[in-house]
C-alpha cells in the first residue's frame, strides 16, 4: 500500500519549464509542496519536462497525478510551424478564409496589410451541398469531386484537411460523411470538421477555426505521443492530464484530437489557481493579475466562478485584424506590459512602457547583456523596488550602470532627471495595468471594489498593492509560490468540456420543453464522451448557461441557470435573472420579447484534487524574518525607509505594516505605506491595501 | 510632482481612451440594427466642453469628424441650460447631423462639481427612420423631408428622465419602431457608461487638471500633424475628375508650411438628387485624408486637424443648403476623398497607392422573412480591392476608405436573421487592376430572394469609371449590381430604388477590382504563376498580359 500520494504539475513555458510537486502522507494527511524550474528545450519540449522531474527529485513511477500545461499550440500558430492544410467547403465560399471579415482596424493607414490566410486559394476546394440555418438539407451533398480533391492535396505534400460547411453547427451530416470519406480515402492525413470543434454560426470564425486547428494537429498529436513515451519510458504508468484554455484538464487521448483547444491554456491555469485560492480562503470574488516578463494578463471570477467565451482571437490588435478560434477560452485581457516591457519616448516628448519587451536576451539594461533600453524591472531596481543585491534570487548581479544610463536617457528626453523618469516608468506602466483591470470589471459592470485582488506571476506582487489603491481595492492576496502559481492551479483543475450549442427560440413557456431536449441531449452526448474515457457517471456535474438576448439584438447575455429541468413554470423566473444581469451591464432594460440564442453546457468531473492543509497562526511578531532595511521610492508615496523580510522565514500569523518589502526567490512583494500584511495559515500573504473605498 | 505634471496627464489621456473604447463595446453588443452590431457603422467619441473631439473609439474613420460638429451646434443652442443627465440627439445636416437622417448623433454632457467639462457621443446609422422608401435612403427624394424624420438637436432625455413624446414621435415614424427604439437606447446606454467614466477619472484628479489633459492630447495632435506637414511637398496640386453621372469634379490643394487647404469652389451646383453633402461632410473627407498623410497611427482628435483650411461655395454639391437631399451623401464623400487622394498620389509615391474600389456600396434589401413573417431589411456596405501601392499588391476583399473598423455580414446570419440565401461569396475574378503591382480583388456575392415583394435599392459609385491606376498599370474593375430575375434577363445597376423582388430572383452584387501600378511585363514572374495557380488568372492572360508562360 503506498503510504504517500504524489501529484505533479509541469508548465512548459516561452522561457521555464516549471514543476510543482504535491506530496501527501496518506496517513496523517500532511502534505509538502516542492517546486522546481528548468530550461524549455525547443524543439524537443518533452525533454524539458524529463529534465525538470529530475531536477525535482520526482520519481515518475512513483506519481499518481500528473497535469501538463504547454504552449506547443501557440508557439506553433505564432511561429507559422504547422503544417500544409486544405480546405473543403461548400461551393461558393472557398474564398470566405480570405475575405474574412474585411476590417480596417488601422484604419488611417493606407498600407494595412490584410493578414494572410493560412490556407492558399489553391488549397481551398469546394463541394456542392446546403443546409439551411434550421438544419434542414437543402440540397444533397455531392461527393463525386472529392477523391479529385485529396488526389490534388497529396500531390500538393498537404498533411491536414480542414471541412467546414454552411450552417454545419445546426446540422453536421455533410462535414461528418465528408470527413468519415476522407479517413478511408485517405488515412495518413490527419483531418478535422469544424462540428468537432464548435457548434456556433459565422462562417468565417468557424473555418478559421477547424483550419488553425488542422494546422497544429500533427505537431500537437506528435508532442503529446512524444511526451507520453517519454513519460512512459521512465516509468509512469499513469496517464498525463493535459491543460485546456478554459481551466480545466482533459484526457491526452481527447486533447490529441482537438489540440487547438489548449491555445490559450498558459493563463488559463494561472486564473483556474486564482478561483481555487479564492474558495480555499473565502474570496469568492477575484480579480486574478498575472505579470510576467513580457505581458500582464486578467481576469475577473466572479462567486468563484470563471468566466469562459468563444470570442478569442490570435494576433489581433489595433493594427491587425487578427485571426479568430472559436474554441472556449477563459475570458482574459492580455496587454504588452511585463517585467521586460521597454520604457521609450515618442517623437513629441510622450513616454510610453511596452508594448515591445526585451525579452530574455537581451533582457533589463540591468541584466548587464547588452540590454540598453530601460524596462520596468530597471525602474523597479533604481527605485530600490527590487533588491539590487538579490536580482533573480541572487542569480544575477544587478548592472546597476547600465540601468541608470538606459534610465537617465528616458528622463533626458523628458527633461527630468532619473529618478523621476523611472517613478513615470512605473507610473505609466501601472497606468496600463489599471486599464486592463478595469477593462476586465469596470467595463462588464462590476466594481473593482467588490473584489480581492489575487497577483502572481514574476512581477504581480511588485505591483499589486499600487494598482489595488489605484482601483479602490481593499485586499491584495499575493498566494505562496507566487512564481509557478499557474503550474499549481493545473494541479487544482477539474477535467472540464464546455459546449456550446446555437439554437434560436423565443423564450416562453411554449418552448420549454425543447429548450430543455437541448441542454438534455447535449448532457447526454458529454456523459457518453466521459464514460468512453472511463469517467463514471456520477462523477459528472453540469453546470447550464443560458444565452440570451432582447429580439432583434445580436449579441448575448450570458446568465446561469438554477439547477433542475426548464419548465414552463420557470421560464419568467428566468427572463427575470435575463432582465437583470443586462441592465447591470449596460444601464437600462426594455420591455420587448426576450429570445434563447444558444447554450453553453459545462460539464466536469473533479480528478484526484489534493487538499490544502491550514497551518495555524504562530506569533505575529515578524521580527525573526527581518533581513534589513533600505531606501525605497514608492512613486506616488514618495521615498520611505523600508523594513525587508525574507519570505522563507516569514510564518503563519506573523503581521507587519509598509513601508516594507517582501524578498522571495522567485518574487518581490512591494507593501506600501499604510498598508499592512499578514502570512495566513496556507503562507498567502495578505495585504490589506489601506486604501479600500467601500462601494 | 504637480497635479499637471506630464506623466498624469498622460495617465488621464490613456483612460479617456479606455472610456472611448468602452463606449464602443456597449453600443455594439446592445443594438438591435445588424448595421450597427455587426457592420459597426458607427463611431464614439469623447470631446471637450467647447465640443472639441479630444479622443475617438474604434468604428470608422469617416464618423470621427462628425461628432465634434454635431456636439457644437448642441452646445450653442443649449448653452446655459445643459444639466446633468441631460442626453441630446441630432440628425440634421442641416442642425449639426453633418451627414443623413439615418444616423442618429446622441451626445451627454458630463459635469464635475456643477461645471461642464466635457460631452460624450456616439452616432450610428439606424434601419429606418421613416421618409418615403423602407430604410429612409432614394434616389428618387428631391427633398430632405422624404428622407426622414429630422431630429434638429432635440433633448431625448432632462436630467435622467426619458422626455416620453419625444421618444414617441421618433418612434411611430419608423417602420421598424422596435429596433429603432433599441438601437437608440444601445446609444444612450454608450453615451452614459462613458460620461460615469469620465465623471470618475475628473473627481479623481480634479476638473482642472482633466481639462488640461484634454488641451494638452488636443495640442499633442496638433504638433504630430504639424511635424508630419512640414515632411510634405509643398505647392498647389489639382484635379479634375468625371463623374460616372456626368458631373465634372475639381479639387486644388495647396500645401504650405503650416496649412493644408482644399478649394473646392469651382464644383456643380446641388443636385435635385440625394447625391449632395453638407460643408460638414466634405470636410470629414479632408480630414481624413490628411490624417493619412500626416499621422496615421495614432488616434485622431481636434487638435490633428487644425492645420486644415476648407473653401466651398454654398449651393453647391459639396456645400448643400436646405432642403437639398442628402441620403447618399457618403458616395458625395467618398468622392471628394478619392479626387484628393489621386491629385496627390503622383507627387506622393511612398504615401499614396493608386485608387481603390472607393464606394461603400450600400445595399438596401428588405422584405417579408418567410419563415418569421417579420420584415427585415438588410443596410450593407460592401467589400471591395484596394489599389497596388510601391510597396506591395493591394489587398482583395476590405472596406473602403470611409469605413474602417467595419465588418461584414456571415452569410450565416444574413440566411438565418433575414431570410434569403446567400448562393456565393467568392473573389471578383474581372480582369483589371493588372500591374507589376496588382489591384486587389473585389467579391461577387449573391442573395436570393425567398419571399415576394421584396425590395432593391441601391447607390453604387466608380461604375462607370473605375478604381485609377498609377504608372502605366491597368484600372481596376467596376463596381455594380445586377438584378437576375428568376424569370427573364439580367439587368445591371449603379443606382437603383425600390425595385420589386420576387421569390427566387438573384441579387448580385459586384465590387470593382483596384487599381493596379507600374507595367504588368515588370511583374515578377513568380508571383504571376501563383496567380495563375490560384485561379485569380487564366494562363492565356497570364501570357498576353504579363508576357509570362505557365
Amino acid at each position: 500500500m503506498p503510504t504517500k500520494t504524489t501529484r505533479v504539475a509541469t508548465d512548459v513555458g516561452g522561457t521555464f519549464t516549471d514543476l510543482v510537486v504535491f506530496e501527501t502522507d496518506e496517513a496523517t494527511g500532511e502534505a509538502h509542496i516542492r517546486t522546481a524550474k528548468s530550461d524549455t528545450t525547443p524543439p524537443d519540449f518533452e525533454q524539458g519536462v524529463l529534465n525538470v522531474l529530475e531536477k525535482g527529485g520526482v520519481d515518475p513511477s512513483a506519481i499518481d497525478f500528473l497535469a501538463h500545461g504547454t504552449t506547443v499550440v501557440i508557439n506553433a500558430l505564432t511561429e507559422r510551424k504547422g503544417v500544409k492544410v486544405g480546405l473543403i467547403t461548400t461551393r461558393g465560399f472557398r474564398d470566405t478564409l480570405e475575405i474574412a471579415r474585411g476590417n480596417r482596424p488601422d484604419f488611417f493607414n493606407l498600407h494595412y496589410r490584410k493578414p494572410e490566410p493560412f490556407v492558399p486559394r489553391y488549397l481551398r476546394r469546394e463541394l456542392p451541398g446546403r443546409m439551411t440555418y434550421k438544419g434542414e438539407e437543402r440540397s444533397a451533398l455531392d461527393m463525386s469531386g472529392l477523391t479529385a480533391i485529396l488526389d490534388d492535396f497529396r500531390a500538393e505534400g498537404v498533411e491536414a484537411v480542414a471541412i467546414c460547411f454552411l450552417h454545419s453547427y445546426a446540422n453536421p451530416a455533410h462535414e461528418k460523411a465528408v470527413l468519415d470519406a476522407v479517413r478511408k480515402l485517405w488515412p495518413e492525413a490527419s483531418a478535422v470538421a469544424s462540428h468537432q470543434i464548435t457548434r456556433e454560426w459565422r462562417e468565417y470564425e468557424r473555418t478559421n477555426t477547424a483550419v488553425l486547428s488542422a494546422y497544429v494537429q500533427p505537431v500537437a498529436e506528435r508532442y503529446l505521443g512524444r511526451l507520453d513515451k517519454g513519460l512512459r519510458s521512465k516509468g509512469f504508468s499513469g496517464s498525463p492530464y493535459i491543460m485546456q484554455s478554459n481551466c480545466g484538464v482533459d484526457s491526452l487521448q481527447a486533447v490529441s484530437r482537438i489540440p487547438i483547444t489548449m491555445v490559450e491554456s498558459g493563463p488559463a491555469s494561472g486564473f483556474w489557481g486564482a478561483a481555487e485560492l479564492g474558495k480555499l480562503i473565502g474570496e469568492p470574488n477575484v480579480l486574478a493579475l498575472d505579470i510576467g516578463g513580457t505581458t500582464a494578463k486578467c481576469s475577473l471570477i466572479e462567486h468563484g466562478q470563471i468566466k469562459i467565451m468563444t470570442d478569442y482571437w490570435i494576433e489581433r490588435d489595433r493594427t491587425s485584424a487578427g485571426y479568430p478560434v472559436m474554441v472556449p477560452v477563459v475570458d482574459l485581457v492580455e496587454i504588452g506590459n511585463g517585467g521586460g516591457s521597454i520604457a521609450w519616448v515618442d517623437d513629441y516628448g510622450k513616454l510610453h512602457v511596452g508594448p515591445q519587451s526585451a525579452g530574455a536576451q537581451p533582457g533589463p539594461a540591468a541584466y548587464g547583456r547588452g540590454g540598453t533600453e530601460a524596462t520596468t524591472t530597471d525602474a523597479n531596481l533604481w527605485l530600490g523596488r527590487i533588491n539590487r543585491d538579490y536580482f533573480c534570487g541572487g542569480e544575477i548581479d544587478a548592472d546597476m550602470r547600465s540601468a541608470e544610463t538606459a534610465i537617465r536617457a528616458v528622463g533626458d528626453r523628458l527633461g527630468v532627471d532619473a529618478d523621476e523618469a523611472a517613478r513615470g516608468i512605473i507610473r505609466i506602466a501601472n497606468n496600463n495595468m489599471v486599464n486592463a483591470l478595469k477593462l476586465v470589471s469596470l467595463n462588464r459592470g462590476f466594481d473593482p471594489r467588490d473584489f480581492t485582488l489575487v497577483a502572481f506571476g514574476g512581477g504581480g506582487a511588485m505591483h499589486a498593492v499600487a494598482l489595488a489603491r489605484e482601483l479602490g481595492v481593499g485586499r491584495v492576496v499575493v498566494p505562496a509560490g507566487a512564481a509557478v502559481f499557474s503550474a499549481w492551479g493545473m494541479m487544482m483543475s477539474d477535467l472540464r468540456r464546455d459546449y456550446f450549442v446555437t439554437s434560436l427560440a423565443d423564450l416562453v413557456p411554449d418552448n420549454a420543453a425543447s429548450i430543455e431536449t437541448l441542454f438534455a441531449d447535449t448532457e447526454a452526448g458529454a456523459r457518453k464522451q466521459f464514460e468512453a474515457e472511463g469517467v463514471t457517471d456520477e462523477k459528472v456535474r453540469f453546470l447550464r448557461f443560458g444565452k440570451f438576448r432582447y429580439q432583434n439584438q445580436e449579441h448575448t447575455t450570458e446568465v446561469l441557470l438554477d439547477e433542475g429541468a426548464i419548465t414552463p413554470e420557470r421560464v419568467a423566473a428566468i427572463e427575470a435573472a435575463f432582465h437583470e444581469t443586462y441592465e447591470r451591464e449596460y444601464t437600462y432594460r426594455l420591455d420587448a420579447p426576450v429570445e434563447m440564442v444558444g447554450i453553453h453546457l459545462v460539464a466536469s468531473a473533479e480528478v484526484r484534487k489534493p487538499t490544502m492543509t491550514e497551518r495555524p497562526l504562530g506569533e505575529d511578531d515578524p521580527s525573526a524574518a527581518v533581513k534589513g532595511a533600505r531606501r525605497v521610492d514608492y512613486a506616488l508615496e514618495g521615498m520611505h525607509e523600508a523594513i525587508i523580510y525574507d519570505g522563507g522565514k516569514l510564518r503563519p500569523g506573523m503581521v507587519f505594516e509598509g513601508p516594507a518589502i517582501v524578498e522571495d526567490p522567485g518574487t518581490t512583494i512591494v507593501i506600501h505605506p499604510g498598508s499592512r500584511a499578514t502570512m495566513d495559515g496556507y503562507r498567502n500573504i495578505v495585504i490589506d491595501t489601506g486604501g479600500g473605498d467601500t462601494a | 510632482m504637480t497635479a499637471n505634471d506630464p506623466i498624469t496627464l498622460e495617465i488621464i489621456q490613456n483612460s479617456l481612451q479606455s472610456a472611448a473604447d468602452e463606449m464602443f463595446a456597449a453600443m455594439r453588443k446592445t443594438a438591435m440594427s445588424s448595421i450597427i452590431y455587426e457592420v459597426l457603422d458607427m463611431g464614439t467619441g469623447i470631446l471637450d466642453a467647447k465640443g472639441e473631439i479630444a479622443c475617438s473609439g474604434a468604428g470608422i474613420p469617416a464618423f470621427i469628424g462628425v461628432l465634434d460638429k454635431a456636439v457644437k451646434v448642441i452646445a450653442a443652442k443649449y448653452d446655459g441650460t445643459v444639466r446633468p443627465g441631460d442626453v441630446f440627439a441630432t440628425n440634421d445636416p442641416y442642425h449639426g447631423g453633418v451627414t443623413h437622417l439615418n444616423d442618429i448623433v446622441v451626445a451627454m454632457p458630463v459635469f464635475a462639481d456643477g461645471e461642464l467639462i466635457a460631452w460624450t457621443a456616439n452616432i450610428a446609422h439606424n434601419s429606418d427612420v421613416g421618409g418615403m422608401a423602407p430604410g429612409s435612403l432614394s434616389g428618387d427624394a428631391t427633398e430632405i423631408f422624404q428622407e426622414g424624420l429630422r431630429l434638429p438637436a432635440v433633448r431625448l432625455i432632462a436630467e435622467g428622465e426619458p422626455i416620453k413624446p419625444v421618444f414617441d414621435i421618433v418612434k411611430v415614424n419608423s417602420r421598424m419602431p422596435d429596433v429603432l427604439e433599441g438601437d437608440v437606447w444601445a446609444a444612450i446606454a454608450s453615451a452614459r457608461i462613458g460620461a460615469r467614466r469620465l465623471e470618475e477619472i475628473a473627481a479623481k484628479y480634479g476638473a482642472p487638471t482633466f481639462k488640461t489633459a484634454m488641451d494638452h492630447f488636443m495640442d499633442y495632435g496638433e504638433k504630430v500633424s504639424r511635424a508630419e506637414l512640414a515632411n510634405l511637398p509643398k505647392g498647389t496640386f489639382e484635379l479634375s475628375e468625371e463623374q460616372d453621372d456626368g458631373r465634372i469634379f475639381n479639387v486644388k490643394i495647396t500645401i504650405g508650411d503650416d496649412s493644408f487647404t482644399v478649394d473646392l469652389r469651382d464644383n456643380p451646383d446641388q443636385s435635385p438628387n440625394p447625391v449632395n453633402t453638407s460643408r460638414d461632410g466634405v470636410m470629414v473627407a479632408a480630414q481624413m485624408i490628411f490624417k493619412s498623410l500626416t499621422d496615421p497611427y495614432s488616434p485622431a482628435n481636434g487638435g490633428s486637424f487644425r492645420p486644415i483650411g476648407l473653401l466651398t461655395r454654398e449651393g453647391s454639391v459639396f456645400h448643400a443648403s436646405e432642403p437639398a437631399p442628402i441620403g447618399f451623401y457618403y458616395e458625395i464623400e467618398l468622392r471628394v476623398y478619392d479626387i484628393m487622394w489621386r491629385c496627390l498620389a503622383p507627387h506622393m509615391p511612398d504615401r499614396l497607392a493608386a485608387g481603390h474600389f472607393a464606394s461603400v456600396c450600400g445595399t438596401f434589401i428588405g422584405g417579408v422573412h418567410p419563415d418569421t413573417g417579420r420584415q427585415y431589411t438588410i443596410i450593407e456596405p460592401q467589400l471591395g480591392g484596394w489599389g497596388a501601392s510601391r510597396q506591395a499588391d493591394g489587398n482583395s476583399a476590405i472596406f473602403c476608405g470611409f469605413h474602417g473598423e467595419t465588418y461584414n455580414c456571415p452569410a450565416e446570419i444574413n440566411e438565418a436573421r433575414n431570410g434569403l440565401f446567400v448562393d456565393q461569396m467568392a473573389l471578383n475574378l474581372e480582369p483589371g487592376g493588372e500591374g507589376e503591382h496588382t489591384g486587389g480583388r473585389g467579391i461577387v456575392m449573391d442573395y436570393r430572394v425567398r419571399a415576394d415583394n421584396g425590395f432593391l435599392t441601391a447607390g453604387y459609385t466608380r461604375s462607370k469609371f473605375p478604381a485609377w491606376s498609377l504608372d502605366g498599370a491597368a484600372e481596376g474593375s467596376p463596381n455594380y449590381v445586377e438584378y437576375r430575375p428568376r424569370d427573364g434577363e439580367p439587368q445591371r445597376f449603379a443606382f437603383v430604388s425600390g425595385l420589386t423582388t420576387r421569390t427566387g430572383d438573384v441579387i448580385r452584387v459586384v465590387t470593382g477590382n483596384g487599381g493596379g501600378l507600374g507595367d504588368p511585363k515588370k511583374r515578377d514572374p513568380d508571383a504571376v504563376r501563383r496567380d495563375v495557380r490560384s485561379g485569380l488568372v487564366t494562363p492565356e492572360r497570364a501570357r498576353a498580359v504579363y508576357g509570362v508562360s505557365v
